[in-house]
């Protein structure tokens, strides 16, 4: 009997059960797929580094006195081991392919052999590369993702004046420099091909550079220890190269934190429609009730129905789980070596979760046939002793027409169930929204103030010139005369300067620290941001993020010690400031300190302001022009400027992110809509064909039942606008926090995308769904009328 | 003299259920003066509501014609049909169904408003809808919503609403079959008091006592019209009655 009337209800109501199926799909695939993404990240790092055998200290010189760097560290008594890696630096220039650069990047390159990797680097198949051929190569990081070579392809890499041909070998993952924040991209080569390039003079004279892993007792005591090995240009410990998956967290992070929106909208959608489809059947239930089924014999028909569906639905979820959880671990998982864990077992304990839920959604659900008489039940659930008044507006007093009056009313009559939908619909957007807010920020001119740099015409970041810094073969001074000359060449003449990163050691109550300090000659320093205290007026005078305050143990108003070029000085901190260089671990001088110019070993890009103050457009011109004449793609405006050096495939991979939600939410929202409207249709089946019988057309009809979901949609997006930054500060700051905006930043709200192009996104999907689904009402006739009951 | 409203000729009906042809109407043929008050009667499943239905628009016609106010039907577009069911015909269902979100004085002008041969103003229009409660007896129920009144009141709500746009006929399916026998008498005396006044009714009853108060009677057996019977309306309801019922027995009632 129990199948009988299960079979007729699966075949009644067969839209409105795919729809519900659809949805626990839906919830399992999201509860599964994220649930296991957040394992895989969150274990990630560790289990990576481990068999990485990453080191608790990590030194990087450019230079060629790697014996001299050695043997210092060596000394050290905090030093348990360490390991050494020679390799060869060179600019993007150097990797081409029919003599085209293989790929455009910013930052350096390096080249190493796999005899002497200190460090496990990992194939695609997460093995662990022994051995390089001959002749062939691997490629890390952005050179990796970004060079579209397929194996076997041939390519060119010329250090020195040695040029080698290599044979794509396929992809490296690179625990130490592999994340998209540190994407130093290197190369793996055959011992033989190193030793070709190792011969060359010219190359062992400017392009040496050796990375020392270094693992000691205690960790704190080592970095202290370390902290004055002289000009090295990175000198940090594993924290920092933890720090620099932040991007890959955050991808999965914001992946999590979209399951678990979509989850919630799943499950809400869940509640409402079986909630809704046993009010629908109050009068079978009545029924089965007056015939002397017992409450639980009534309740279980409903159980055993949803566990079906559950079971069902959780089966096919968790198979797409599976699919769908690697798709969206992909980015991630790209660079870096994931713990598989057990996907299966965590997915089938997220799909009985699932179900379990459904059932509990159900069992509450349905206590409400218990409190209910047969007759309760046969009135349809009304007790007929309801005095409030259900319509809130007046026809007469009205000023909109019958159709927009009825959606209005109806709306305003049943909030409870509007409101669910307008608060699903929020969600959504809100979610879109602060995604939209991120990406757009990560490259605007906004970020500007945490990157410690000013607003200017022009950006070059050009790794070739910032080469040749670091090399020594130019000076500071010889590139901004170089680059001034060439403008003045091209008519559009401007005066360069740079925000130059020194890397000096800095001292105070017995603690050491090393950390980027940033010098610009040409700015003020009251031309920058603080958070406490005044700009540096003076030449003994610099501001510290508060990070670095802190390892050091000072505040404004104290007194530290910093040696840079050999020369230690006495500074008092005349200020706070935040800052997302080096993450947050910064330092200023005033622009009146005594640097000396071979201490300007690194610049963050060359800034160009044109004499003539061009609008917009020329500059726009110029900075084409100006691609040409440096032969090179790295000329930005600001928000490019802030773009490369946030990491543009960070943008990319959020914009990426993005439009995957957006895709998403707007499926969701379409079945959302679809959901609803089918499930209104059926209750208000009745009311349909009385209108229909009253002389309304089939089209005021659908308008009406379509109006109701665009004031939802429209509704939603209102409320969106309204928290978009609240809720974008809310869940984004801490991200901007731990990359070194303790204090958050000013977000760049796009007005057009935020307030029209997403509420718009989500009102069409509405439109879609609702309308869609409204069309059914066609085939309501004015003669059901006949069968209300 | 009098003039057709509704020219009903070989008019067929047919369901398809189950792959099975279900013949409800067969070639029936009537029509309706205006100023009539006509009853349909006939036992359960004989066709009544669907010819109902069928000749007010409501329902497609298999075959055969339908003509209202000299307009066939068959071919009026959906929208045409729509519009004459709005300002040309009023309907009264057994139901006593009402649009839930609305009180019972908006539920009762809502044709008036969205007529667009109406050009009254709202409030002209919700005076007029105030003056038919009035005339039938329910004006404190306006602002009322529809479960806080009895079927009665209900159901003459529903003749207010049938009224609002003056139509030219009112179509009524068992609309006392829902009230006990005080309300039925009061709707019905609504009913008789509009048609005094000049509006033809077609109704569908089961009650002898309701079909007493029509000028003429169809009695409607396996979608055929089996016969016909008019009521001299100048006797007492009581006699009425009783030729009606001697009436049905002979036609096997």
């Amino acid at each position: 009997m129990y199948l009988r009337i299960l079979k007729r209800d699966l075949k009644r109501k067969k839209t409105m059960n795919v729809i519900l199926l659809m949805f626990v799909i839906l919830a399992t695939m999201f509860a599964a797929s994220s649930v296991n993404n957040i394992m895989s990240v969150i274990n990630g790092l560790d289990n990576y580094f481990e068999k990485a055998n990453l080191s608790d200290h990590f030194i990087i010189n450019v230079s060629d006195n790697g014996d001299e760097i050695a043997d210092m560290i060596a000394q050290k008594s905090s030093v348990k081991d360490f390991r050494r890696e020679d390799q060869f630096f060179f600019d993007d220039k150097g990797v081409t392919r029919n003599g085209k650069k293989l790929i455009e990047q910013s930052s350096t390159f390096l080249a190493l052999s796999i005899d002497n990797a200190q460090i496990n680097y990992f194939n695609s198949d997460n093995e662990i590369i022994t051995e390089v051929k001959e002749g062939t190569a691997y490629f890390t990081s952005t050179l990796a993702s970004s060079s579209n070579l397929e194996i076997g392809d041939k390519f060119d890499v010329k250090i020195g004046n040695t040029q080698l041909t290599f044979s794509y070998a396929g992809i490296a993952k690179d625990a130490f420099l592999g994340s998209e924040m540190m994407g130093n991209s290197r190369i793996l080569m055959n011992s033989s091909d190193y030793a070709k390039i190792a011969a060359d003079e010219k190359a062992s004279e400017n392009n040496q550079a050796q990375i020392f892993y270094i693992n000691g007792y205690d960790k704190k005591a080592l970095a202290s220890d370390l902290s004055d090995l002289p000009n090295v240009q990175f000198n940090k410990d594993q924290t920092l190269v933890r720090t620099s998956y932040i991007m890959n967290s955050i991808v999965a992070g914001l992946l999590l934190i979209v399951s678990i929106c979509l989850l919630i909208v799943s499950f809400v959608t869940l509640r409402f429609t079986i909630s809704f489809t046993i009010n629908e059947d109050f009068r079978e239930i009545g029924v089965m009730k007056a015939l002397g089924l017992r409450n639980n014999s009534v309740r279980g028909l409903y159980l055993v129905k949803y566990f079906g569906i559950a079971v069902i639905g959780a089966v096919i979820g968790f198979a797409l789980s599976l699919p769908f959880g690697n798709m969206l671990l992909k980015k991630v998982s790209d660079n870096m070596v994931l713990a598989n864990g057990n996907p299966i077992l965590v997915g089938i304990i997220c799909s009985l979760a699932v179900i379990a839920i459904i059932l509990l959604f159900c069992w509450s659900c349905t206590k409400k046939i218990k409190k209910l008489s047969p007759i309760d039940a046969v009135r349809s659930g009304q007790t007929g002793e309801r005095f409030r008044k259900k319509g809130v507006f007046r026809l007469e007093k009205s000023k909109l027409g019958t159709t927009g009056f009825l959606a209005v009313n109806d709306v305003f009559s049943s909030p409870k169930q509007f409101c669910i939908m307008t608060s699903i619909f929020t969600v959504c957007l809100l979610l879109i929204m602060s995604l939209a807010n991120t990406a757009n920020t990560l490259g605007s001119e906004k970020l500007m103030p945490t990157l410690c740099a000013t607003p200017s015409d022009a950006y070059i970041t050009d790794t070739e010139m910032i080469s040749r810094l670091m090399t020594g073969e130019s000076t500071y001074s010889e590139l901004e005369n170089e680059i001034e000359d060439k403008l003045a060449e091209n008519n559009m003449p401007g005066k360069v300067h740079s925000e130059t990163l020194l890397f000096p050691l800095m001292e105070a109550n017995g603690k050491k620290a090393t950390a980027a300090f940033m010098y610009c000659k040409d700015t003020k320093a009251s031309d920058y941001t603080y958070s406490e205290g005044y700009a540096p007026k003076y030449e003994n005078e610099i501001a510290l993020t508060k990070q670095l305050a802190d390892k050091v143990d000072v505040g404004i108003g104290d007194k530290v010690n910093i040696t840079l070029d050999g020369e230690t000085k006495e500074y008092i901190v005349s200020a706070f400031f935040q800052s997302m260089v080096q993450l947050g671990e910064t330092g200023r001088f005033c622009e009146n300190a005594y640097i000396p110019e071979s201490a300007v070993k690194n610049v963050m890009g060359f800034q160009i302001d044109f004499d003539d103050h061009p609008d917009n457009a020329e500059t726009e011109k110029r900075i084409e022009k100006m691609k040409d004449i440096f032969n090179t793609k790295y000329v930005d405006d600001s928000d490019g400027f802030v773009s490369a050096c946030i990491g543009k495939d960070v943008t990319n991979t959020l914009n990426s992110v993005k439009l995957l939600v957006i895709v998403i939410t707007a499926i969701i929202i379409i079945m959302i809509s679809v959901l609803m409207e089918r499930s209104l249709i059926s209750k208000e089946k009745p009311e349909i064909a009385l209108m229909k019988a009253m002389g309304f057309n089939t089209r005021s009809v659908i308008t009406q039942h379509t109006l109701r979901f665009v004031i939802v949609a429209i509704a939603a997006s209102v409320i969106s606008a309204v928290l978009s930054l609240p809720v974008t500060k809310l869940c984004i700051d801490p991200v901007f926090s731990i990359m070194g905006a303790l204090n958050g930043v000013d977000y760049n709200l796009k007005p057009v995308e935020i307030y029209a192009v997403y509420p718009m996104i989500v009102i069409i999907s509405t439109i879609a769904g609702a309308f869609i689904t409204a069309l059914y009402m066609k085939t309501i006739k004015a003669s059901d009328t006949s069968d209300i009951e | 003299m009098n003039t057709t409203i509704l020219d009903v000729k070989d008019l067929c009906k047919t369901y398809i259920i189950n792959k099975r042809q279900n013949n409800v109407l067969r070639n029936v043929s009537f029509h309706i003066d205006k100023g009539e008050m006509v009853a349909v009667m006939g036992p359960s499943g004989s066709g009544k509501s669907t010819l109902l239905y069928t000749v007010s628009g409501m329902d497609k016609m298999t075959a055969g014609s339908v003509n209202f106010c000299g307009k066939n039907l068959a071919d009026m577009s959906e929208n045409d049909l729509a519009e004459m069911r709005l300002d040309d015909m009023g309907f009264i269902f057994q139901q006593m169904y009402m649009m839930k979100n609305l009180s019972i004085i908006d539920n009762i002008i809502l044709p008036a408003v969205k007529s667009r041969k109406n050009k009254e103003n709202r409030r002209d229009i919700t005076k007029r809808g105030k003056e038919l409660m009035h005339k039938l007896g329910i004006s404190e129920i306006g602002d009322n919503d529809i479960n806080e009144v009895s079927g009665g009141q209900l159901q003459r709500a529903c003749i207010c609403r049938s009224m609002i746009n003056d139509p030219d006929m009112i179509f009524a399916d068992e609309p006392t079959g829902a009230l006990n026998r005080t309300a039925s008498d009061e709707v019905m005396n609504e009913l008789t008091k509009l048609n005094d006044n000049g509006t033809t009714v077609m109704l569908v009853t089961h009650d002898a006592k309701v079909a007493a108060k029509c000028s003429r009677v169809l009695f409607i057996v396996d979608g055929n019209i089996k016969g016909e019977y008019n009521i001299n309306r100048a006797l007492s309801l009581h006699e009425r009655e009783r030729g009606l019922n001697n009436w049905l027995q002979e036609m096997g009632w």
